[in-house]
């Protein structure tokens, strides 16, 4: 059902039409927690934090192309002003990723359904989504503002930058399907799961990698995308169900949990003054709630069973289990290769999460001020709890969600009949509780009562000076040394000895050579003397005439 | 009715089993390994004595512990537990059949090493973080392998669960196929890392530099420690009990058929012997590896998988 609204404004003699099919509500949906969340957090609302909510919710309910590349573009016209407020470094690439995507856009939506408007519209959207290779913006630009703001960027927005791919894909230019669609969206969402999580496990600023994180998850979305478009495309409704399923499943997931642990970032930079994971430590002790709260949010973005995160991981591997069953001995190959690459990234979050926790949050404090943070403010910790508690359908009953989204998959896959989940997190639950408590009980029975405080046997390490009370920050382990093994086996193959991601060595790199000879010769141009720019003038002058003559006979 | 009672009481009986024999297994092969090293090595019933003097002892709180310190070995105990329930034993049908999905099973197992790796982080101390941190590198090559194996067996039953698998794999006679084979030595290769022996990890071993697991455990003492070592013995019987459903479900009984069960418990325990004297025949005749050669190790193993797909699927090509 699409209501649909006219507003009077917008294109002369057109006017602006809105509305609300299921699949915009869906996505209206995944924006409203973290909207909430974040409006009742303690950041400070200014108009452009206003302006940048109202592009968001206007690029999903538009109708008609016009109201959507408003929206879109006053999203992420406010979003930079609010990224420069925040530093100046990253807006100037973010506001240059910003217009390339709006002409990538703005023609697309003006073409005739077919390959070429896809492929612009993939370029355009997956450059604001963060889907490699346009990735590199994203995990600076992200970090900058303050985390509410963050928090929307990488929970909201670049939903919406999907939301349009979902939309054009799987609606408006269905009718010109091609395969070669989903098999650039799973190529390009591979290499995001893989860059993405690889940086989220090496990364040290707790912000910046919560945004590697996202451009972890933005590939995972793609991928479901693109194999539910493949699918498609060769009429295989289930395949497609199920990845259309893992796709969407994962969008809601990870509007919930990454805004949580990006206002979780917040309420830690302004306890301690910093986000870096090597100052922080022991954390858990001052802000046992706020210590809780990303616990949860970590086991989400771990995708560990149980958190809101395992059920799209589970259904996105079943769909490539499952197109690796189809079509040919090449695409089948590479399907399993793409299922290792999905391996690969899981454990890579799980390293990130056990990370965060690991070393931001349990051990001994590295500064005097991670010793003595506070609890943070209850407004931070309320929006936080309502996105944890929005949080638990996902994860524990998400053959609900699933079944409420029927008529957006409906939607997208005309006669898609629904697939069950065969993931049943309750049964797991109890039975994971029942070990638990006979454990108990039994160390209980049978086990020494109490327990006895003494120091810690620190590998052997002697008592630490008084003037250092939680014991020489040197001795216990960093969160680069952490990442040490990774970085060693995996991270100096993909990210090369300088840890720089690829996206920005082969792609931003070249263009700022580019962009520097051309300044080059400009500036060369300009300082000509007047001898030169006469012979200049005189020799364009005779390869003129001589061209007219040519063309003339 | 009587089938549904059934499928619990194998399910009961398989617990039972499992959580019974955890230590009994670990026992054996360390008897097997004293043997063909020419010791007369410690009773099989040492574990049960391990774990009774642990309970028994006074746990110590090192003082840079946090609230959540008491809260990982319970959540180690209970994902690996979990997985235990879920992988048949003796029996196939059981009441957690449909449970056992095979991703689900690799998530617990997850599960478990987020919490070893955080009692690693847990007090701050060097080692707990170097083993945590090599600890999380076996785990990206482990799980990558591990799902590339996945995908072979559900192309080859069509079942995603374990259970399915198995039953498969005993009432279809696939034969041995080169797919099958790389499948067995790339599962090998990922059993002896995940439940850290030798060659990847050494779980006797205290050699400060090459401890991976045992270093997470280093400030854990008392009852705690106890869940913790039962907690790998489980971990051990599991990886066994799954390698014995897949490779070799001959003879596992059905859970509707009672009469079935005995000769399905003793060839379990054959499985488990056979498998316990392969182990420590392996371990006795190689060298610990050093830390960085295990993702080498575990990258063959993956390479072995993706050559196992890409015969299975030219195998399927040529049959099809």
């Amino acid at each position: 059902v699409i209501h649909t609204l006219t507003l009077p404004i917008g294109l002369p003699g057109q006017g602006m039409h809105l509305g609300i099919d299921p699949l915009s509500m869906l996505f209206l949906l995944i924006l409203a927690p973290q909207i909430i969340a974040v409006a009742i957090g303690p950041d400070r609302k200014s108009p452009l934090f206003w302006a940048f909510i109202l592009g968001m919710i206007l690029a999903v309910i538009a109708a008609d192309a016009f109201a959507l590349i408003l929206g879109f573009e006053l999203m992420s016209a406010a979003s930079w002003l609010l990224v420069l407020r925040g530093d100046r470094r990253p807006a100037t690439l973010y506001a240059g990723i910003a217009m390339f995507s709006g002409a990538c856009l703005i023609p697309a939506l003006f073409l005739p359904a077919g390959s070429l408007a896809f492929a612009l519209i993939l370029l355009g959207a997956g450059a604001k989504a963060g889907l490699a290779p346009l990735h590199a913006w994203l995990p600076r630009a992200h970090p900058a503002p303050p985390a509410g703001i963050s928090a929307l960027m990488s929970g909201g927005m670049v939903k919406v930058a999907l939301y349009v791919i979902i939309r054009y894909g799987f609606v408006d230019l269905a009718g010109a399907m091609q395969p070669w669609w989903g098999t650039a969206l799973i190529i390009a969402g591979a290499a995001s799961v893989l860059i993405g999580g690889l940086r989220a496990a090496l990364e040290v600023e707790l912000k910046t990698i919560l945004a590697c994180s996202t451009v972890e998850h933005v590939g995972l979305i793609a991928v479901g995308l693109g194999i539910a478009l493949r699918a498609q495309a060769a009429g295989d409704q289930n395949l497609a169900t199920l990845a259309l399923q893992g796709a969407l499943l994962c969008a809601v997931a990870h509007a919930l949990f990454k805004p949580l642990l990006f206002l979780g970032a917040g309420a830690v930079k302004h306890a301690t003054g910093t986000t870096s994971l090597d100052w922080l430590g022991g954390l858990i002790r001052g802000m046992p709630k706020l210590g809780y709260l990303m616990l949860a949010g970590c086991a989400g973005m771990a995708a560990l069973p149980l958190g809101p995160g395992f059920a799209p991981a589970f259904l996105l591997l079943h769909a490539t289990i499952a197109a690796a069953a189809t079509g040919g001995i090449l695409g089948r190959i590479g399907f399993t290769a793409l299922l290792a690459i999905l391996g690969l990234s899981a454990a890579l979050a799980l390293a990130a999460g056990t990370r965060i926790i690991g070393i931001g949050f349990l051990g001994r404090p590295r500064t005097l001020r991670a010793a003595a943070a506070e609890e943070a403010d209850t407004p931070a910790l309320a929006g936080m709890a309502l996105l944890a508690i929005c949080a638990i359908p996902v994860a524990l009953t998400p053959g609900l969600v699933l079944f409420m989204m029927q008529p957006v998959i409906a939607e997208l896959i005309p006669g898609a009949a629904p697939v069950p989940l065969s993931y049943a997190p309750l049964p797991l639950a109890v039975l994971l509780v029942a070990i638990g408590a006979a454990a108990w009980a039994v160390l209980r029975r049978f086990g020494a009562r109490g327990e006895r405080e003494a120091r810690a046997w620190a590998g052997g390490f002697g008592r630490p000076p008084p003037w250092l009370p939680f014991g020489d920050p040197l001795t216990q382990p960093s969160a680069t040394g952490f990442a040490e093994p990774i970085q060693r086996a995996m991270g100096a193959t993909i990210l090369g000895a300088k840890m720089l991601d690829p996206g920005e060595t082969y792609l931003l790199e070249p263009l700022r050579r580019l962009n520097l000879r051309f300044t080059r010769a400009a500036e060369r141009i300009r300082r000509a003397t007047i001898r030169q720019r006469l012979a200049f003038v005189f020799g364009a002058l005779v390869v003129f005439l001589l061209a007219l003559g040519i063309s003339g006979g | 009715m009587i089938l549904l009672v059934l499928s619990l009481i194998a399910a009961a009986l398989h617990a039972a089993i499992v959580f019974a024999a955890a230590p009994l297994l670990t026992g054996i092969i360390t008897k097997f390994r004293a043997r063909l090293l020419g010791r007369p090595g410690a009773p099989v019933l040492q574990p049960y004595r391990d774990l009774a003097k642990f309970l028994a002892k006074t746990p110590i709180l090192p003082d840079t512990a946090t609230q959540l310190y008491q809260a990982w070995p319970f959540a180690a105990l209970a994902a690996t537990g979990t997985a235990a329930l879920l992988i048949p034993s003796f029996t196939l049908g059981m009441a957690t059949a449909k449970l056992s999905d095979f991703i689900t099973l690799i998530g617990l197992f997850a599960v478990a090493r987020a919490a070893t790796m955080l009692a690693g982080l847990e007090t701050g101390f060097g080692f707990g973080g170097a083993g945590a941190g090599r600890d999380a590198l076996f785990g990206i090559f482990a799980e990558a392998a591990l799902l590339v194996l996945v995908l072979i067996f559900v192309l080859i039953a069509g079942n995603p669960t374990v259970d399915g698998i198995a039953e498969f794999f005993r009432d279809n006679h696939t034969g041995i196929s080169v797919s099958l084979g790389f499948a067995l030595a790339a599962m090998l290769a990922i059993a002896v890392t995940e439940t850290g022996r030798i060659p990847a990890d050494n779980p006797a071993g205290h050699l400060e530099l090459a401890m991976v697991h045992e270093a997470m455990l280093l400030e854990y003492s008392g009852r705690y420690l106890a869940l913790f070592h039962y907690a790998g013995m489980l971990r051990l019987i599991a990886w066994f009990s799954l390698i014995a459903s897949i490779f070799c479900p001959f003879g596992m009984a059905d859970a509707g058929n009672p009469l079935s069960w005995p000769a399905g418990l003793i060839l379990f325990a054959g499985k488990m012997l056979v498998l316990a004297a392969g182990l420590a025949l392996f371990e006795v005749s190689t060298a610990k590896m050093r830390v960085f050669r295990v993702p080498e190790f575990l990258g063959v193993a993956m390479l072995l998988g993706l050559l196992s797909g890409v015969f299975l699927f030219v195998a399927t090509r040529l049959g099809g």
